[in-house]
């Protein structure tokens, strides 16, 4: 996932989904746009743990 | 008669990246090499359409700060991307036509050229890929 930097290529802080053809490498080169990792969701109460039989 | 003021709203990108305001000319070349299909028997030269060999020059104000002309261009040389010209603002229409060549090559980017007392310019030149016509908006 990338995130538009620059208003030249859209929006500041919206997801930008690159075209066919496009050169996503110079678009990070040049910080135009910046590769964003999706956080892990916290695990809920509710999930169980199995507990160490040993 | 003259029907066209060019290009006085026209938008210019490469490769996603809005470079209309450093931009001062366009040309978009569509053509196909001509093949000689002339035989014995023909009183004239006769072609036949070959390869698309389209073409994209623009000239741009050069500069080297963040997003602008140099940043967007330097990664790009020796590789392909999509140059989009949109003759007006607004979605395409017939009379409004955006042009796109998808995959086009930059063989070379002039890094420095300047006159003392004068904006600095370049021209660069994205060849082969394919050409598309948009006369409709998504």
């Amino acid at each position: 996932m990338y995130t538009i930097v620059s208003p030249r290529v859209g929006t500041p802080g919206e997801e930008y989904t690159p075209a066919e053809g496009t050169n996503v490498e110079a678009l990070l080169l040049g910080g135009f746009i910046v590769k964003t990792v999706k956080a892990k969701p916290a695990s809920s109460k509710d999930d169980k743990i199995e507990p160490n039989k040993e | 008669m003259a029907t066209s003021t060019y290009l006085s709203n026209p938008v210019v990108t490469v490769n996603s990246v809005d470079l209309t305001d450093q931009c001062t000319a366009a040309t978009f070349t569509h053509r196909f090499d001509s093949l000689e299909a002339t035989s014995f028997g023909d009183t004239a030269r006769n072609f036949v359409k070959g390869l698309g060999n389209h073409e994209v020059t623009l000239s741009l104000y050069m500069s080297y700060a963040s997003s602008e002309t140099y940043a967007t261009l330097a990664a790009l040389v020796g590789t392909a991307t999509n140059v989009e010209i949109k003759t007006a603002t607004g979605t395409p229409s017939p009379t409004a036509p955006n042009f796109v060549l998808t995959g086009g090559f930059l063989s070379e980017l002039p890094v420095i050229n300047s006159t003392m007392g004068e904006l600095s310019t370049v021209d660069i030149t994205f060849v082969g890929g394919d050409f598309a016509v948009v006369t409709a908006g998504p």
